[in-house]
């Protein structure tokens, strides 16, 4: 069943007469070029129903027909071609008009920011958690048991010189002067195996401030206890604690200390953040960095919580988060900590890489 | 504690240069915490001998002298009143090199001098200018005087911890060297000293022999107190000391020479003829050394004479017995006191010499037998030519046998996780304590008397380590815990809104926990509620912050000054007194004040105010369930010493589903603006417990589904009195149940013209939808009208036009 070849062409005569009366210039836009092509050319358009036609005539009017309406086809998409290319290079005019100053600032986005000490004691914690340590915490206001008995300071010894002390008024409480009477709650509340750590604790010393010393500070604690634990584990813990928070070059070193509270003691020292090692002003020539205090747990701590020492042994380590924000951030003195100044606040930022 | 580094080679074969032995003994626990080179002030000065003394032909107070250097004779003109034959001296010669310049050949009253006789001034040794220094007589003629009189000394300032005594003298740091490092100790030169046996010390009786354990005392007669020789008083002032007189400088020069406190007092001011050592009476007092009278009480050892405190033991001696120049007769004291009643004493009175700082570290118990001796020597060789020194009283009820450690080499390396050899360990052991024996795999070893500090296995390893060295102990890795591990959920709830303050633009502020009296009574608490310090840095900081906020308002005020846009938070304890107990509650405080962004082209100019730190707390405590915002704070447990910081009119409660008060939020009181000057502004705060909120949990999210289809939304006007809470509006809205209603917003809010005195205006966007169609606009105006019906009804609310 076909159309005849009259039929054809009068529609198809009239499509050629529409097609050859559009003048592109009246088209003024992309989206009338686009509804004009899709009338002749597309699926269903006007053309492209008379090529879809052509199969129904004889074989004789198609080869005489087709090449005439494929030609029309071509040059009317040839047309509308380029007046698409004229219509988007005047759009591209158009927008160059509505240029803007890319060199304005952008108003910031109103982010705060951590506290550098945070900072410090977040990373800190972060490494060591990974490391399989967890969470303890204690009071501020600690009793004299917890902050000295407990750890082998009995009253009237002269390690007590060590740490001076902020007493309370008609209470029987101080202020805890280290971290380390978390390590004893740790042990009153659980018993072992255990690994904990206090993560930036404030602890208080009856110190005048000034720009090396505080009277406030923190430090993060940390207590491993297990059977068969040594010094050597105490080594290797910190060494890749040190190595996680401070670089995989960073190197420890071990000195003889005392701390009543672990034996043997030792401070800890890590090669200089700034040299390296080399000897700088920072380090004073020495290329080592005094860091933290460390040592295999005292015996007399074990008993002060009911442990056996010959059955249970451990480390402990404590170090000072300002003192590590000090060198890491190189900063001066140890008040602007505390004096929450936005000029100061603003500078210590996590940077995404 | 100081070390003449000359001083200590008398006692010890060091070789090593003072720097490399500061390079090594960080390895062993000793910090040094200076090294102070005493330059060598002179140069061209040699020991030398007096032939003999004549007269100056010309000039009375000058004298002619032959000096021998040994290898030559002298002729030299001395001005010093106390030069005599025999002596030994420090000589220059022409062309020696002195702190006042260069020595030439001269002559003083028409005779030449070839050379000078050296007064310690002239040698910058000391500040005796008239009399020229009389060296030891056994010195030997013609050895470079920088060396032998320490002008080329060094001196290191080293610390000891409070474990180590021992080491606070010269002879303890060589003990210790000498360990460690291997050098050998010098001989000490055995001399006998001749003593008296008529002469019969006083009597001595101790009372309280808990707290004085030995007591050696001695009477030495026939003393002539007058200056020390230069060689002493150098060795005194090279470790800080300064020189009194030849008694006096004899007992310092024992206490840093073998760490032993002394004493000397006058026996002739001793009444009674006799010493007790005994507790203070009730009411007793003592003049001290020092010049300052001390008040002293039961719990105080003093040593008294028939009936007075004549010392406070172990501390000071008395100034009434005190050796004076007049001072003919000792009685040396070289006694052992227990550590904490010297200690206690020192504490109680804020009295600290260099004995109770020995004393209450613990001495060598069997130093107060040899160190008397010594200084007897000392002082029959120094101070007269007719001394007599009577024999010893040794009085010990206190004698106690250090207890042996039983420790075997494995037990040592099994505390270190180290894997020193058998041999290196128990030679480490050998060489520390006094006696050791076998007893199968174990050693049996008995520390040395000075040695309080051991006691135990671990003690003991800490010694190998420390000789052996900590570096060669391996760092072994803990095997991994398989065990998870845990946050504290307080710990977890900190640190999760610090970031979330940190998302929403504050800035984390860390401040002290002292304020002072007056920031705390602005905040009312009432004084039963306080926690004070007994000895508080400052009147400044004398309480605990009972809240944050006086903290943020020091930082907004320090950052006010540059008019900036300030978002602070803290998150820290606070502090209130609950009877006996301490309340220590986390908490988490904000403050807002000035622009809400910095000074932009492209921003508002608004500032901060109430509603912005509402909208912030209320983001902070988004998804806690159950909380309820009241304008009142009635609620049980109220312990915000926060409820006074806010304007009545312009603050906000919220209670935990519990009742308790979780937070406050307002803005500042202008009583307290006022206080940290900011009158003009009004900063907002808000106050959370993070302690109540640890406590409470919110569900986690699940899925709610939403509709496909368009929602329908009606903007409705509606004028109602102005006191009617908003609150109420929207409860009066949802008490409707319209399940299409998804939400209601107040998009604008409109007193003034054209809306009635006394009422506003309140613009509500009504949002509808269905999920499972679109909502015709017939439903959506019926809805409308239902509302609108029952607002008109409970608030006589009228539809704006």
């Amino acid at each position: 069943m076909g159309m005849d070849t009259s039929e054809w062409l009068r529609s198809f005569e009239a499509t050629r007469a529409a097609a050859d009366g559009w003048n592109p210039c009246e088209t003024e836009t992309l989206e009338a070029l686009g509804r004009l092509r899709l009338d002749f050319l597309g699926r269903g358009g006007r053309l492209t129903e008379s090529l879809k036609g052509l199969k129904g005539l004889s074989l004789d009017d198609r080869r005489k027909l087709g090449p005439r309406a494929q030609s029309l086809k071509a040059s009317l998409a040839e047309r509308i071609q380029r007046r698409k290319s004229e219509l988007e290079s005047s759009l591209d005019l158009s927008l160059e008009k509505d240029r803007v100053d890319v060199t304005l600032p952008a108003l910031p986005p109103g982010r705060g920011r951590l506290h550098p000490l945070t900072l410090m004691a977040l990373e800190m914690t972060d490494i060591l958690r990974r490391m399989g340590f967890s969470v303890a915490d204690g009071p501020l206001v600690e009793d004299d048991w917890h902050n000295f008995g407990a750890l082998n300071i009995p009253e009237h010894h002269p390690a007590r010189d060590m740490q001076d002390t902020f007493y309370l008024k008609d209470l029987p409480f101080l202020l805890r002067t280290h971290t380390s009477p978390v390590q004893i709650r740790a042990m009153e509340r659980a018993r072992p195996p255990l690994r904990v750590i206090c993560p930036g604790g404030r602890v208080f010393r009856h110190d005048q401030v000034d720009a090396t010393h505080s009277a406030v500070f923190h430090q993060v604690e940390c207590l491993a206890v297990d059977r068969g634990i040594t010094f050597a584990d105490l080594k290797g813990t910190l060494d890749v604690f040190m190595k996680s928070l401070l670089g995989p070059s960073t190197k420890t070193r071990f000195r003889p200390s005392y701390f009543q509270f672990t034996e043997p003691s030792a401070e800890v020292d890590v090669s200089c953040l700034l040299c390296g090692g080399k000897g700088c002003p920072v380090c004073k020539l020495s290329g080592w960095l005094e860091m933290l205090g460390a040592g295999v747990v005292n015996p007399a701590v074990f008993k002060a919580v009911g442990l056996d020492p010959e059955e249970w042994s451990g480390f402990a380590f404590g170090l000072g988060v300002e003192r590590l924000a000090i060198m890491k951030y190189r900063i001066p003195d140890i008040r602007l900590f505390y004096e929450n100044d936005l000029r100061f606040l603003r500078q210590f930022d996590e940077n995404i890489v | 504690m100081r070390i003449s580094y000359s001083w200590l080679k008398e006692r010890l074969e060091l070789g090593l240069p003072p720097e490399e032995l500061v390079r090594r003994l960080p390895s062993v626990g000793l910090e040094v915490a200076s090294l102070e080179r005493k330059g060598p002030a002179f140069s061209g000065v040699v020991t030398a001998e007096v032939l003999s003394v004549a007269k100056h032909p010309d000039a009375d107070r000058l004298s002619l002298c032959q000096v021998t250097d040994g290898a030559q004779t002298y002729s030299v003109v001395c001005g010093a009143p106390n030069v005599a034959a025999g002596q030994k001296v420090p000589f220059a010669r022409v062309g020696a090199t002195l702190p006042g310049g260069k020595l030439s050949k001269a002559k003083i009253r028409g005779v030449e001098s070839e050379g000078m006789i050296c007064s310690a001034v002239e040698l910058s040794l000391g500040t005796q200018a008239s009399d020229i220094m009389v060296l030891d007589p056994a010195t030997a003629v013609g050895v470079d005087a920088a060396e032998l009189l320490g002008g080329g000394d060094v001196v290191l300032d080293i610390e000891v911890t409070p474990n180590r005594p021992d080491l606070l003298s010269h002879l303890g740091i060589a003990r210790e060297l000498s360990i460690c490092f291997g050098l050998p100790l010098r001989k000490e030169v055995e001399t006998t000293l001749q003593e008296d046996g008529e002469l019969k010390p006083f009597p001595v009786e101790i009372l309280s022999t808990g707290e004085c354990p030995r007591y050696v005392g001695r009477l030495i007669e026939g003393v002539e107190v007058k200056d020390s020789p230069g060689w002493l008083k150098a060795k005194l002032e090279a470790v800080g000391l300064r020189p009194v007189n030849n008694v006096v400088d004899i007992t310092n020069f024992i206490l840093m020479d073998a760490g032993q406190p002394l004493h000397a007092f006058d026996a002739d001011s001793i009444e009674g003829g006799r010493i007790i050592v005994r507790l203070a009476k009730p009411g007793e007092s003592i003049l001290a050394l020092d010049g300052k009278r001390y008040p002293l009480s039961p719990e105080h050892l003093v040593i008294a004479d028939a009936s007075k405190p004549v010392a406070i033991a172990g501390v000071m001696g008395g100034q009434a017995t005190s050796v004076t120049a007049k001072t003919k007769r000792l009685f040396l004291e070289s006694a052992h006191f227990a550590p904490p009643g010297v200690r206690r004493a020192s504490q109680a009175l804020r009295l600290r010499s260099d004995s109770s700082f020995r004393f209450e570290r613990g001495t060598d118990v069997s130093a107060a037998e040899w160190a008397s001796h010594s200084a007897a020597l000392l002082i029959s060789r120094l101070c007269g030519k007719s001394v007599r020194v009577s024999p010893p009283l040794d009085v010990y009820p206190g004698r106690r046998e250090p207890s042996p450690i039983r420790v075997a080499a494995a037990r040592i390396n099994a505390i270190l996780g180290s894997d020193f050899p058998k041999a290196d360990i128990e030679g480490v052991v050998e060489r520390v304590c006094a006696k050791t024996s076998r007893e199968g795999d174990c050693l049996v070893a008995v520390p040395p008397s000075w040695r309080c500090d051991l006691a135990t296995p671990w003690d003991l390893a800490e010694e190998a380590a420390r000789v052996l060295g900590y570096d060669r102990i391996p760092a072994r890795v803990a095997p991994a815990a398989l065990r998870p591990t845990e946050e504290l959920r307080s710990h977890a709830v900190s640190r999760k809104s610090r970031s979330r303050m940190a998302a929403l633009g504050f800035h984390e502020c860390w401040s002290y926990d002292f304020l002072s009296v007056r920031q705390v009574s602005l905040l009312e608490l009432p004084e039963a509620e306080q926690v004070a310090l007994t000895n508080p840095l400052s009147e400044d900081w004398a309480v605990l912050r009972p809240s944050l906020a006086p903290g943020l308002l020091d930082a907004a005020r320090r950052n006010n000054a540059r008019a900036e846009s300030v978002r602070l938070f803290e998150v820290g304890k606070v502090y209130r007194r609950a009877g006996a107990a301490v309340e220590e509650r986390t908490r988490l405080a904000a403050l807002l004040l000035g622009p809400m962004t910095p000074a932009h082209w492209r921003a508002p100019k608004e500032t901060a105010g109430f509603f912005d730190a509402k909208a912030v707390m209320a983001d902070l405590l988004s998804g806690v369930p159950g909380l309820r915002w009241t304008a009142s704070g009635d609620g049980p447990g109220n312990g915000f010493a926060g409820d006074h910081l806010f304007l009545p009119s312009n603050r906000l409660f919220i209670q935990a589903p519990t009742g308790k008060l979780l937070a406050t939020l307002g803005a500042l009181h202008p009583r307290l603006a006022r206080a940290w000057e900011m009158e003009r502004q009004r900063p907002v705060l808000f106050e959370i417990d993070l302690d109540h909120l640890a406590g409470l949990s919110s569900p986690a999210p699940v899925f709610r589904a939403f509709s496909p289809f368009p929602s329908s939304w009606r903007d409705l006007s509606v004028v109602v009195r102005e006191n009617v809470p908003y609150e109420e509006i929207e409860a009066c809205i949802r008490s409707l149940r319209i399940g299409e209603l998804d939400s209601v917003q107040l998009v604008d809010l409109y007193e003034g013209s054209g809306v009635p005195e006394g009422k506003r205006s309140l613009s509500l966007r009504l949002v509808f939808g269905r999920p499972d169609r679109t909502l015709t606009d017939a439903e959506v105006s019926s809805a409308v009208e239902r509302i609108l019906a029952e607002l008109k009804n409970r608030f006589d609310a009228a539809l704006r036009t």
